[in-house]
């Protein structure tokens, strides 16, 4: 949503000052109240999420028809759907397919992201010129148009919501490295190596890419929320997720249904939703400010 | 709420009508979840509300009782077919009047029939005239007319058959029949039906307006043959969102509320005391069916199939997600179809099913897959998960498999498809419109079914041209105890009612013979 | 500045046509027959098969791709399959339903967000401010398909205030309007307080506090001017985003618009209409995107030099 500013890269760190600089990073977050709640709350629904099974006395999956739409009770705390299925249990499981679709596409654009931006940072000319006008297009697209023609194209499914918004993520990744890559070319230590006759590649990957890790850090820390709000408006509108699967947009689609009769089907996904990708915003901005205090602001 | 929220609701609401110049008019509002995109029924495969009111066919269905219906004459007087059944020769009534003043004329019909199968005209339905002789001579462009049509005078049409088929009138009396004039709609080219100003029939209602996604307004035709209508317009408002459409109805905004767009809503307006007489139901024909591919292990045995019959309690499915508003059905003709005669009844034995399992060597149950298609309405993912859980029991183990509808029609056209669930409505009133579809040779390959019977495929063969009526209905009674109760070849589920509710002040509100959504209006009345 | 808007326009014609490339190939490699997945169970394979033919599906891609480019130059975008109209009139006459959505969406965050962001600059790191950032990460972490259904629940189906959905007349675009203004008043209150944070450490504001001015004073006549040049510049660029952003609330609101329409060709499997509307969508945000940067360069001259380097 925000367009991340460029970070102001630093030089090479030593091993000394890499420790201190983790050290005070780590205590700058520690610091910062809304982003520990946001921390602690990633880790309950991580928890949830795994031990599902255990935790909740009821089947995901099961049909109970002679329990439809039931009213929350203290057997159901958030009512029962139209299969009779409890809800609260279903949104435990939808958890699993929010997180994951929220780190793995984030995780490959991240990367295809990195390598783009440094290459074109980096070597300039011709390849800066494509890698650059590639992303544009990438990013003249709206997001969500373009991650629904890939579905259009491909078919709804879990694996290609990972390439759809892997292929939308990418873009804006390589944009920031680049820029940053761009300044790091110009530092006394990158250049010391060149003069040494250090190979392009090591320079890249010993050199560059280590400086370049903290805004990674944030810049997939911000990416994870928007994947999960991604991943339930596809799911939403039908070109996501399929059923049975639990994933949060399709609960709410399908709630939506029996708005008049149970809102709370509908609702309460929608709850989960929300607090995941606010708990996770919070670690963002956290890690951001700790990782780099001028950025505030 | 209060009185003034309400008044300034009401205010609000008014500027929705100022379309419309009075209510005071007898003006029916319905609706309709998406655009009909066209009133040329050549174009469209869906959406038959424009054309059922607009125009006219040779040939009409009438309904005459719940689920019932009768061939009466419509632009035909009278007709007279050959008696080898290829000769159908019609007489049209004289002094029927299009829209635009046009005289209907032998040559209208014999020109919309044909510009059915000009393969210019890019049309959907061409199925219902493949019977015709010479049509697919002028389908597939080398014939630039069709041999089997021909105006004798200026009123009468004759029509001759490649071979005999007896639903051909039932065929004539869809929606896809509807007739055209032929200088209005050639000069119209491929704006006919778009527009108030390109749309032309002889039917009890003209297009007005045409707000594409929005409304379409019909005014009655004064001169129509029959008499007027009993309503001055009808309004048709695009409404896809089912929580609107109940508060549009609720707040007076729309006279019918088609519970097929708001199935959800059933047991609210059946249960309110406000709504409940307004309840207006009658049968679909129409059946809801699990498609099994016999080409697919374990379905090539039969006692698999019959036990995958016996484990599925349609009657839960029936009353819980359907809120009990249907009836079961055992064979392949739904009830309120031609020849319709209830066939044995499929218990539901899970017991009986898992014994049948281990007689057919699966004692410790089976592995089958469901198809799922991800861009069907999630009514299909429904009875596909309460179908897994009920199988279960007799000792299937059900897999979903989702696919897109590429993959499926992909398969299905290899024989690779898995089982499905799916309906199927009658698109005219003749047995042969199920039994081809799903077991003729071509049929039964198509959809996936594979049930390769070569005494099954000669038979619906020989029906098609049967003439003795009670003979033909007998054959296919015959069949449905083969198809369904011997080979298990065909997994039948239930049939659903439709169900409306209306405004009081609406009479005569009849549900079509076929159930359909999609009516003609020209008998309601608004007072 | 002329040469430097000259050159942006250049820029983005080699972007638009690689776009309507990648759209082009994504949408015509689907696999299967897009024919038989458009028509319904009741259509048979001979029909099938007789309209493939008709609509040159078996030609090369390339070929294909070529006449697309040149009709759509010349504004013909094909004919809808399923609607059987050409898909620029379809678009065109969507569009204004769309524009009147995105335009009362902007006027929603504009109104909340730029008060809303000026208060937090001013009041910075008091209780108001964080709680105004806080309600702004609410807004921005919102799925717009859940606050849509939220408030229809409230305001049109419990207290029956507001039309759920539809599009007849005015009354049916306040939800809609608030849902998705609501998602970007956040970004304008965020970008708002930044940079009126960042006015504010500048010299001219100092001098101007040393002259006992006073605060209001100051921010009124001095600082919010300068501040307000990216905010007002991000507007072309959000009011792009917020006609895509559409496509959600038009689905859940059953408007008219461009947005419902690429839902609905999606669901229809209807390619020349899905490729038409996005086709549109893309252009308009490359447009906006072109409008926000040639606006930024005239309001503030110190961008040029430095957008003339990242060019």
């Amino acid at each position: 949503m925000t367009a991340l500013p460029p970070m102001p890269a630093t030089d090479a760190p030593e091993a000394l000052e890499e420790a201190s600089f983790l050290r005070d990073t780590l205590r700058a977050f520690r610091r910062n109240r809304m982003a520990m709640v946001g921390l602690a709350f990633v880790l309950l629904l991580v928890l949830g999420a795994i031990l599902a099974p255990w935790i909740s006395p009821h089947d995901p999956y099961r049909v109970e028809l002679d329990e439809q739409l039931l009213a929350p009770s203290t057997t159901y705390w958030l009512g029962t759907d139209n299969f009779g299925r409890d809800v609260l249990t279903r949104i435990l499981y939808g958890a699993r397919i929010s997180l994951v679709v929220g780190i793995v596409p984030s995780l490959i654009s991240l990367m295809i992201g990195t390598m783009m931006g440094i290459l074109s940072g980096y070597l300039g000319g011709k390849t800066d010129f494509v890698v650059m006008r590639l992303a544009d297009m990438m990013i003249a697209f709206p997001s969500l148009l373009l991650a629904m023609v890939v579905m259009y194209t491909l078919g709804a499914n879990l694996l290609n919501i990972f390439i759809a918004l892997a292929l939308v993520g990418w873009a804006s990744v390589a944009r920031v490295v680049r820029s940053q890559t761009l300044a790091l070319r110009e530092k006394e230590f990158i250049e010391a190596a060149r003069a040494n006759g250090t190979a392009r590649t090591t320079i890249m990957l010993r050199h560059i890419f280590p400086n370049v890790v903290p805004t990674l850090i944030v810049l997939f820390t911000l990416a994870i929320p928007e994947a999960i709000m991604w991943e339930s408006s596809l799911s939403f509108l039908g070109v996501g997720v399929q059923p049975p699967e639990a994933s949060w947009g399709l609960l709410v689609a399908k709630g939506k249904e029996y708005m008049f009769q149970a809102p709370a089907v509908a609702i309460a996904p929608g709850v989960a939703i929300l607090l995941t990708v606010l708990a996770f915003n919070f670690i963002g901005d956290g890690l951001r400010d700790a990782l780099d205090p001028s950025m505030k602001d | 709420m209060s009185k003034k929220m309400k008044l300034l609701l009401a205010t609000g609401l008014a500027g929705l009508v100022l379309a419309s110049p009075a209510l005071a008019e007898n003006m029916l509002r319905i609706s309709y979840p998406e655009d009909p995109k066209t009133a040329d029924v050549q174009m469209t495969t869906d959406a038959y509300t424009l054309p059922l009111n607009i125009f006219d066919r040779l040939v009409e269905s009438e309904t005459t009782g719940p689920g019932q219906s009768a061939l009466v004459p419509g632009l035909a007087e009278s007709w007279e077919v050959s008696d080898d059944g290829l000769t159908y020769t019609f007489h049209l009534r004289a002094g029927v009047r299009f829209h635009d003043g046009a005289e209907l004329t032998a040559d209208d019909v014999v020109y919309t029939f044909d510009r059915m199968l000009n393969p210019a005209t890019k049309a959907l339905n061409t199925d219902i005239l493949t019977f015709i002789a010479g049509s697919q001579e002028r389908l597939d462009g080398t014939a630039d007319s069709v041999s089997g049509l021909k105006a004798l005078d200026e009123l009468t049409v004759q029509i001759t058959l490649t071979q005999p088929y007896a639903a051909f009138l039932a065929l004539l009396a869809s929606p896809g029949a509807s007739v055209y004039d032929r200088d209005f709609t050639e000069s119209a080219g491929d704006q006919f039906g778009l527009t108030p100003e390109t749309t032309n029939g002889t039917g009890p209602f003209i297009l007005r307006d045409y707000t594409l996604n929005d409304s379409q307004m019909l005014e009655a035709n004064e001169d129509y043959w029959r008499g007027r209508p009993k309503l001055d317009r009808l309004l048709v408002r695009v409404v896809a969102d089912s929580e609107t459409l109940r508060l549009l109805f609720e707040t007076d905004e729309l006279d019918v509320f088609d519970l097929d767009y708001a199935p959800t809503q059933t047991p609210y307006f059946y249960g309110s005391d406000q709504w409940k007489e307004q309840v207006r139901s009658g049968p679909r024909v129409g059946i809801y069916y699990y498609a099994i591919n016999q080409l697919k292990k374990p379905f090539d045995d039969a006692r698999v199939r019959k036990a995958f019959q016996m484990a599925i309690d349609r009657q839960t499915i029936l009353d819980k997600n359907f809120y009990g508003k249907g009836m079961l059905e055992d064979g392949v003709m739904p009830r309120g179809l031609a020849c319709y005669t209830p066939a044995t009844p499929i218990e539901y034995n899970p017991a009986r099913a898992r014994e049948l399992l281990a007689e057919a060597g699966y004692p410790d149950g089976v592995e089958i897959n469901l198809q799922q298609v991800s861009s069907w309405s999630t009514k299909w993912s429904d009875m596909n998960q309460i179908i897994q859980a009920q199988v279960a029991e007799a000792g299937f183990k059900a897999n979903i498999v989702v696919t897109d509808e590429a993959a499926f029609l992909a398969a299905r056209k290899t024989g690779e498809a898995e089982a499905y669930t799916q309906v199927w409505s009658a698109d005219f009133n003749d047995p042969d419109n199920f039994f081809y579809t799903f077991f003729s040779e071509s049929g039964s390959k198509v959809r996936g079914y594979n049930n390769n019977d070569p005494e099954v495929f000669a038979a619906i063969e020989t029906a098609r041209g049967m003439t003795d009526q009670a003979a033909r209905c007998k054959l296919y009674q015959d069949l449905t105890a083969r198809i369904v109760d011997t080979d298990a070849a065909w997994v039948p589920l239930f049939s659903l009612d439709h169900s409306y509710v209306v405004q009081a002040r609406v009479k005569n509100f009849v549900v079509p013979w076929n159930g359909w959504s999609d009516m003609s209006y020209y008998k309601v009345e608004v007072e | 500045m002329l040469m430097f808007a000259l050159r942006r326009i250049l820029v983005s014609i080699p972007v638009l046509i690689g776009i309507t490339l990648i759209l082009f190939i994504m949408l015509n490699v689907v696999p299967g027959d897009p024919i038989a997945l458009m028509m319904k169970e009741h259509a048979s394979a001979d029909v099938i098969e007789r309209v493939r033919q008709q609509m040159h599906l078996d030609d090369p891609l390339i070929t294909r791709y070529l006449s697309f480019l040149w009709d759509a130059l010349h504004g013909d975008l094909g004919k809808s399959i399923k609607l059987n109209r050409p898909v620029t009139d379809l678009i065109l006459k969507a569009f204004p339903n769309t524009l009147m959505l995105a335009v009362s969406a902007a006027l929603v965050s504009w109104v909340v967000g730029i008060p809303v962001g000026i208060l937090s600059a001013v009041r910075r790191d008091s209780f108001l401010d964080r709680f105004f950032m806080g309600f702004s990460l609410l807004g921005v972490s919102m799925p717009i398909f859940w606050s849509a259904l939220l408030l229809q629940y409230v305001f049109a189906m419990k207290l029956r205030l507001l039309p759920v959905s539809g599009f007849y007349g005015w009354q049916y675009m306040i939800l809609p309007a608030i849902v998705l203004g609501w998602s970007s008043a956040g970004v304008i209150a965020r970008l708002m307080r930044s940079s009126l944070l960042e006015v504010m450490r500048l010299d001219y504001i100092r001098t101007a506090r040393a002259k006992g001015l006073r605060e209001t004073g100051v921010i009124t006549r001095h600082a919010l001017k300068n501040a307000l040049i990216p905010v007002v510049t991000i507007m072309a660029i959000q009011v792009a985003g917020l006609l895509s952003g559409a496509v959600i609330t038009e689905a859940i609101f059953s408007i008219p618009g461009v947005g419902r329409i690429t839902v609905n060709a999606i669901s229809s499997r209807d390619m020349p209409l899905l490729q038409g509307a996005v086709l549109f969508a893309t252009v308009l945000v490359i447009l906006g995107n072109l409008v926000a940067d040639i606006l930024y360069s005239v309001l503030d001259p110190r961008i040029r030099a430095q957008m003339r380097n990242e060019t």
